[in-house]
């Protein structure tokens, strides 16, 4: 049985974003809303001051707390693959799931919009969707969070779903360089331009991810929390690094 | 003091104008927020995406949960221990706690994004894990319990000793909802200003604090404020035993909220650091020096603490801050945004919407209805 992570190298990647945007062009997501974000910073007050990013998809974790809070089994940790999913079907927008979640990376649909305006109003739907936009994926799997959602649902990042989990078995590494494989590369994966991201089994110890943690000394984002995260950041600090801090203390604001 | 004969009729007339009044608070309160929530939808609420995701309704339901929690350790503690001196307060604050817990749920299903769908979907989950899964389970069969005692002492003679089993059921219950309703709080470890093991038995404290603020207070309520008309047995039950309860559960809370603050104040932990702007607040000391201390003092003092208007003032302070007190609770431990990007700021910020405010207007009104259609219906003050 396959469990899928991710490797996101630190010091490739140049904050370009392209991930979020085939995030939000693959799976349809709203302004702000990105399942996979690029959070920018600065640290340090002038003149020592230093421009952060740090890309940050939903973890996948192992141990997810999300999991353990759902109240309806909504959420859910697929175990062929190790995803953590959604069944929109079940989830009762409690947002308890979203409360719980240390990585900050889950969304109730029907919040205000923070970025304005607000595009649901521009592109409405009338299947009882939060919105229609014209140009739309084809998939659509509510029971595992894939497609338009449904109002009154919490929403988070499949790790592409729709796309992995139809891969051929037992390979170890998604490569968007291998061509018979690249259709099944998560879209963050696929569009990265500097080849920051990687995507493979962490099941099997001879697989790319597997050696890049191992020989780069991989870490997790906030792993005192239990969750373990099965996406690891590799870092050798010359550019971004893994943020030791979740905000910052006056004197860091600059 | 001079004691005045008032008629059951006078009383029935007084709590169906009670009941009038709230129904027609309610209607406006909830038609107003009823018809926002359908033209904004959950945009009609001030949280959001950036990272407070639980807001004023979350705060309105767990206050109100939590002090009919406290009213019904209140009864079953008096059922089973107190004595015939509570008697004539039992029924009173056992139907009182369902009233208060049927205006704190209509607003966490106005909330819930498939509250309907949340009636079959969370019984049937068997999500074990979750706390959320144990508290609506322990919700459901405390209310369960509350039918059962309030039934059980429909007849005119019923017996303290006959219910004990009951209330201890009720008891358990309800100290079993106060402490989840803490674990759901309490066990997320990385978000410091909630996560605390005592926060279960904070909420214990807070929900007998509420109780015993309630109970005063609707019941000089339920005579119309006339303090004259309120039995004697009742006088004494206040004077002698529940203002002195009240007062010292005031304290134990205040010793609580005064032991977070100052460890908040000191600690590094991440999160932590929303203390330095609470402890500042003008929220915060309207809670400690108006909400708490002036109650307790009002309470503690010989020559006031039998006074009916200081009684009634200190509950009503008493109401307040604990309003308050979860307000700050319940929105402090989120205005850290878990990680700060390009779209959140150092601290959130948040205000309730008047949508919201218009929902602890809905919860108080349909309470005070309930309650005052079980005062009406049921007799509550047979027993004084
Ligand atoms: S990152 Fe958050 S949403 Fe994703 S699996 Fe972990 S706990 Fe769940
Ligand atoms: S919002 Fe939905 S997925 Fe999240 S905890 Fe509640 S029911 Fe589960």
């Amino acid at each position: 049985m396959a469990k899928w992570g991710m490797v996101i190298d630190l010091d490739t990647c140049t904050g370009c974003q392209a991930c979020t945007t085939a995030c939000a062009m693959e799976n349809n997501r709203l302004p702000s809303e990105n399942w996979q974000d690029v959070l920018f910073y600065h640290e340090g007050t002038y003149p020592n001051v230093k421009l952060m990013w740090f890309p940050r998809p939903c973890m996948h974790c192992e141990n997810p707390s999300c999991v353990s809070v759902c109240p309806t089994k909504a959420t859910y940790k697929d175990p062929d693959g190790g995803f953590v999913l959604m069944d929109y079907n079940k989830c009762i927008g409690c947002k308890y799931c979203q409360v719980a979640c240390p990585y900050g990376v889950r969304f109730y649909v029907d919040e205000k919009a923070v970025v304005q305006p607000d595009i649901r109003g521009v592109f409405p739907s009338e299947a009882g969707r939060q919105w229609d936009p014209p140009y739309k994926g084809p998939q659509d799997d509510p029971s595992r969070g894939i497609g338009i959602q449904p109002h009154g649902v919490v929403s988070k990042c499949t790790f592409c779903y729709h796309k992995v989990s139809k891969a051929p078995k037992g390979v170890a590494d998604l490569d968007e360089d291998i061509p018979e494989l690249k259709e099944y590369v998560p879209a963050c994966v696929r569009v990265c331009a500097p080849k920051a991201r990687f995507f493979g089994d962490l099941d099997q110890p001879n697989s790319n991810v597997n050696k890049m943690i191992a020989d780069k000394r991989g870490v997790r984002l906030k792993d005192e929390t239990g969750n373990k995260p099965q996406v690891y950041y590799l870092s050798g600090g010359a550019t971004a690094s893994v943020p030791s801090l979740r905000s910052m203390s006056d004197s860091d604001k600059g | 003091m001079t004691s005045v004969t008032v008629s059951n009729k006078e009383i029935t007339s007084k709590q169906l104008g009670i009941m009038l009044l709230a129904l027609i608070g309610l209607g406006i309160a909830g038609g107003i927020a009823i018809s926002n929530l359908m033209a904004e939808g959950h945009a009609a609420y001030n949280s959001s995406n950036l990272g407070l995701f639980w807001g004023f309704p979350i705060v309105i339901y767990d206050y109100f949960l939590l002090t009919s929690t406290g009213l019904a350790m209140i009864a079953s503690m008096a059922l089973i221990f107190g004595g015939e001196d509570f008697r004539p307060i039992v029924r009173r604050a056992l139907w009182l706690a369902l009233a208060g817990l049927i205006g704190g749920v209509a607003v966490l299903m106005m909330e819930l994004g498939h509250p309907l769908r949340a009636l079959w979907a969370i019984p049937f989950s068997f999500a074990f894990s979750s706390p959320l899964y144990w508290k609506v389970m322990a919700v459901s069969f405390y209310v369960i319990s509350l039918l059962i005692l309030q039934a059980r002492m429909m007849k005119a003679d019923w017996r303290m000793q006959d219910l004990r089993i009951n209330a201890m059921i009720t008891l358990a219950l309800a100290l079993g909802v106060t402490a989840i309703a803490g674990v759901v709080y309490g066990s997320q470890s990385f978000r410091p200003f909630w996560a605390s093991g005592d926060i279960p038995v904070a909420f214990i404290f807070e929900s007998l604090l509420g109780g015993l603020a309630f109970i005063i207070f609707f019941t000089y309520l339920a005579y119309a404020f006339n303090a004259a008309a309120v039995p004697d047995s009742v006088k004494r039950l206040f004077n002698d035993r529940l203002s002195g309860l009240l007062a010292l559960a005031i304290f134990i809370h205040l010793l609580f909220v005064l032991a977070r603050m100052s460890s908040g104040l000191y600690g590094n932990a991440e999160g932590l650091q929303v203390w330095q702007t609470l402890a500042t607040s003008p929220l915060f000391f309207a809670e400690i020096f108006i909400g708490l201390l002036l109650p307790l003092v009002l309470l503690m003092y010989p020559g006031t603490r039998i006074r009916p208007w200081a009684q009634i003032l200190a509950s009503l302070l008493v109401m307040n801050a604990l309003l308050i007190s979860r307000y700050e609770y319940i929105i402090g431990g989120q205005l850290v945004p878990l990680f700060k990007g390009s779209w959140a700021p150092e601290l959130l910020s948040y205000a309730p919407s008047p949508t919201e405010w218009l929902l602890l207007l809905v919860a108080i009104f349909l309470s005070n209805a309930v309650n005052a259609f079980g005062e009406v219906t049921l007799g509550l003050g047979r027993e004084g």
